[in-house]
């Protein structure tokens, strides 16, 4: 079911100047606002415990966001005032309100666009294109469930047979909780925290420390639109609001996306059911990827090229999306390489600010370090790296290794930063084992033209995302459901027509309808 | 005026020269015949086209032919023929090797030639014939700056093979002069895009620059081999840098006196009027030794702008009807010939009402056929130059160089343009009447 009124939101045309002038113009007025105040609100309440800041990834020194900090005991007041009142008040409008009210938002993020764009732009080092999109995505997400959440009102249909009526309805689980990364700061909060509340549920939100900015906006413009206060808390915050949210009995749903080690202790410590729970918790787990392209002999290289540096070193490639791995057939695989390490030579690492560049610094020192690290274990596989980048910010340099023997680290970890491993294969069918040994399995591509080999490797490909002769990232609501098999996550498919299930109980209604053996219906 | 139009157009057609007899090019007429007919053939050959460089072997050419045409529901029975040869490895074998000489043979018709010198006699030859050409170096897309430099030294080269070439022609006063002076008989295109691997919509001044860089040399020794360089048009992406280039180059008082340099208008913008106004009003308060001369194109990126757009949710940059870019196409080449002196036209079409109106309004201005350039492409626009070349135009063959890999880009999209429903030569080849060929857009 394609909800006919939904359409995604346009994304910027960049290549016209005016556009650009408008986008610079918006971070202007914001940096003249730094550091913004995002509060913890606490069912409508600011909790006023602590502070933290979050900074420029690319000028550490400035503080962009200051963020009231919560932790265990502002994790356990909102998910009392969800459950106690929150959910109460929410829980019981129906779907057509709680969809004008999404829709609400969406058009109040829509009147912010350039705004928010910038705030990605100075929180995350996220550079523009990819800031728009991130706007535009969450904006999608917003539009999408609201049509979807009332679609799924109407039920479902079941068979019926005389003197018998069947209805199946969803209905909202209770309290949600959202767990999200900085990456996409404002698409995936947005997403998961927007899909709960669709669906009927009350939501406390813990954002990644990292970007409490973007997240501010989003609940923001959700309570402006009519979200009750009491159904939607913000915890900014580190770790242990989460550990305490995910740990609460309270708790209906989890909805995380982020690394596979807190996803697996998430799923892990959602499974305890305490005296008192009355329920099992459902756990939606977004983890990263290993993402491989491969590339046939048939592959035209000029499409290759620049779709696999764009899908591999596209910010900084810090999408779960991201390229990592190019396994090329032997016949051109000496030829690509050539052709991709210098095309990355002349990558333009800088600011995010400058819509010049095309690969900013990463998010934080430590993601720094982590991806400095696998660079040096690659060794002298390296064969092409963009080696001219701005000394202060957390940059890492865009590399290509290859050739790495198949148990190094780098081509089996994820490394979620801008390195590129290219390991040359037979065949195509070599490339397949190797995609099939990784226990991660969120996105992958393939170049060929062939219409067989496109059928053989969708056919066996256990990725969630497949994308056939273009870039791996980019996924559209709504066109391209997002989301990893395996150990990158559970199937639900963000953005796609199954996703508002993981939210909801079904509940099956049979109506005896014989009268005196007569039906009465 | 209307009337003018309406007497040059048939003169055009009536000195169309007759349908060639040579049994390869109605071979490769009848393929694109089969294509126009029928959109999944139409999608299967161009598939083909596009993958036959990469294929390793025959065995894997015909593999990736049958794979194409299996997916034809109603296959003529040509085409039902090949089918069962791909049952065996030598049937493969023989399928691999008619279709690569099919492919061949259609590159062939588009291109003049692998090397600039390999086309110094197809090129002496049009000459002779009364058609200057504008050679085009075919190239794999740019990504590296070693490919923006080696296609740079490409260019350098075709123009000094062109220029030690050309003095040997024997003269053709009205290819070589016009009433503001000589016309250079080595004419080079190149693709901004291909000079720079850094041209990126959302920041066009990074590419321009980069690009302006090596262009700079070679505007340099065109001057000096007296040579016209032209800056080819692409997609709307790189409009802005391509432009930006034009002007801050040009604009250099140093490459005031020289050499002769020309841009491209595509008629199909939306925004062609205000740009043409631009590069009009440039050319007004920068004036050049040579003006510069501006081709009018319809465009040859339709599909493209208008797919890309709308996967982004934009208004398309290009007019959807055909019918207003052709209506546009009129408007802009009045525009461009009142413009003269100060830019020197050349307009580019294959459709002859556009081209009858481009010599009467001309005319009509009181200017002499011989301040008017006309130009075609290789392959798709032979018959029209010969007829316009037997009147006594000037006209101009743009004439693509390059090996196979190279060139399969440029050559699907001319298989395209020859096959499409609404073209002009697709008309012309159902035999649509003179009248329906000259109608008002």
């Amino acid at each position: 079911m394609i909800p006919a009124e939904f359409r995604n939101e346009p994304i910027l045309e960049l290549r016209r100047a005016a556009v650009r002038d408008s986008l610079s113009d918006a971070l202007r007025e914001l940096d003249s606002r730094l550091p913004l105040e995002v509060p913890a609100l606490i069912g409508g309440e600011r909790s006023v415990s602590g502070v933290f800041d979050s900074t420029d990834p690319g000028m550490p020194e400035r503080v962009v966001a200051r963020a009231g900090l919560a932790g265990e005991g502002e994790a356990a007041a909102a998910v009392a005032a969800a459950s106690e009142r929150g959910f109460r008040e929410w829980g019981s409008r129906s779907p057509a309100e709680r969809a004008s009210v999404l829709r609400d938002a969406a058009s109040r993020l829509r009147s912010r666009r350039l705004e928010l764009a910038a705030l990605q732009v100075r929180e995350c080092a996220k550079p523009w294109p990819e800031a728009d999109a991130d706007v535009c995505e969450a904006i999608d997400f917003l539009e999408y469930y609201a049509a979807e959440a009332v679609e799924l009102g109407r039920g479902r249909e079941l068979l019926q047979v005389p003197g018998e009526r069947n209805t199946m309805r969803y209905a909202p689980r209770g309290v949600a909780v959202v767990i999200a990364p900085w990456n996409f700061p404002l698409a995936i909060p947005c997403g998961m925290t927007a899909a709960a509340l669709a669906a009927g549920n009350a939501a406390v939100l813990k954002p990644a420390e990292q970007s409490p900015g973007s997240a501010g906006a989003l609940v923001e413009a959700l309570h402006d639109a009519g979200v009750p206060p009491a159904a939607l808390s913000l915890l900014p915050g580190y770790g242990e609001a989460g550990a305490a949210l995910v740990r609460d009995p309270r708790v209906h749903v989890i909805a995380f996306t982020g690394s596979g080690a807190v996803g697996l202790e998430i799923v892990r410590a959602a499974a305890e059911t305490p005296d008192g729970q009355g329920h099992v918790k459902r756990v939606v787990s977004e983890m990263g990827g290993k993402n491989c392209v491969i590339v046939d002999s048939d592959a035209d290289l000029d499409d290759v090229v620049p779709e696999l540096v764009h899908s591999a070193f596209g910010f900084a490639g810090q999408k779960c999306s991201a390229a990592a791995r190019a396994l090329v057939h032997e016949a051109v695989a000496e030829r690509l390489v050539e052709r991709l390490g210098g095309a990355v030579r002349v990558l333009d690492v800088g600011q995010a600010e400058s819509f010049a560049t095309e690969v900013p610094p990463v998010i934080d020192e430590e993601a720094q370090e982590r991806v400095l690290r696998y660079r040096s274990l690659a060794g002298d596989g390296v064969v092409a790296s963009a080696e001219d980048v701005p000394s202060s910010g957390w940059f890492v340099p865009p590399t290509v290794v290859f050739d790495l023997p198949e148990d190094s680290p780098v081509n089996r970890e994820e490394v979620f930063g801008p390195l590129l491993s290219v390991t040359a294969v037979r065949d195509v069918d070599e490339a397949m084992d190797i995609v099939d040994s990784l226990p991660l399995a969120l996105t992958g591509g393939l170049f060929s033209r062939s219409p067989a080999t496109i059928e053989r490797v969708a056919a066996r490909s256990p990725v969630g995302n497949l994308y056939v002769n273009r870039g791996i990232t980019g996924a559209m609501v709504g066109r391209q459901p997002f989301g990893g098999n395996r150990r990158s996550g559970v199937g639900s498919k963000a953005g796609g027509p199954d996703y508002l299930l993981q939210f909801v109980e079904p509940r099956i209604v049979t109506e005896n309808t014989m009268r005196h053996g007569i039906p009465v219906e | 005026m209307e009337g003018d139009l309406q007497s040059v157009g048939r003169s055009i057609h009536a000195a169309f020269p007759t349908r060639t007899r040579n049994p390869l090019r109605a071979l490769d007429q009848k393929a694109m015949e089969l294509a126009s007919q029928d959109a999944e053939l139409r999608a299967a050959l161009f598939r083909f086209v596009d993958v036959s460089p990469a294929s390793r072997s025959l065995d894997d050419l015909a593999r990736h032919l049958t794979e194409y045409l299996d997916e034809v529901d109603e296959r003529p029975p040509p085409i039902e023929a090949a089918m069962k040869m791909s049952g065996t490895r030598a049937g493969r074998a023989a399928l691999g090797a008619a279709a690569a000489a099919g492919v061949r043979h259609m590159a062939h018709r588009f291109i003049v030639g692998e090397t600039p010198r390999e086309a110094i006699k197809p090129i002496r030859y049009l000459w002779e014939h009364g058609a200057a050409v504008s050679l085009d170096l075919l190239g794999e897309a740019t990504v590296t700056s070693a490919e923006a430099d080696r296609y740079a030294e490409r260019c350098m080269d075709a123009l000094e093979t062109l220029a030690a070439a050309a003095p040997a022609w024997p003269a053709r006063p009205v290819l070589e002069q016009d009433s503001l002076g000589p016309l250079p008989r080595v004419n080079l295109s190149v693709k901004v895009s291909a000079l720079s691997p850094l041209l990126r919509p959302e920041a066009p001044e990074v590419g321009r620059d980069d690009a302006a860089r090596r262009m700079r040399p070679l505007l340099v020794r065109a001057r000096e081999l007296g040579a016209h360089l032209h800056i080819d048009m692409e997609s709307v992406d790189t409009l802005e840098a391509t432009m930006g280039l034009v002007f801050e180059l040009l604009s250099d008082p140093e490459l005031r006196d020289g050499p002769s340099t020309g841009v491209v208008m595509q008629a199909y913008l939306r925004e062609s009027p205000e740009q043409l106004e631009q590069v009009i009003e440039w050319a007004r308060a920068t004036p050049r030794a040579s003006p510069i001369v501006v081709r009018l194109v319809k465009g040859a990126y339709w599909d493209h702008e208008v797919v890309d757009a709308r996967q982004h949710g934009w208004t398309p940059p290009v007019f959807e009807e055909k019918r207003e870019s052709d209506r546009n196409f009129e408007a802009l080449t009045r525009r461009l010939l009142e413009a003269w002196p100060h830019v020197r036209p050349a307009i580019a079409s294959h459709n002859l009402r556009s081209v009858a109106n481009a010599i009467s309004v001309n005319r009509e201005l009181g200017r002499s056929d011989g301040d008017l350039e006309l130009q075609v492409l290789r392959g798709l626009g032979d018959d029209l130059a010969a007829a316009l070349a037997q009147l006594g135009m000037r006209v101009r063959i743009y004439c693509p160089v390059g090996d196979m890999v190279a060139g399969m880009a440029y050559l699907v999209r001319r298989l395209l343009e020859n096959t499409s429903n609404e073209s002009f030569l697709g008309d012309q080849q159902r035999g649509v009447s003179i009248d329906e060929l000259l109608a008002a857009p």
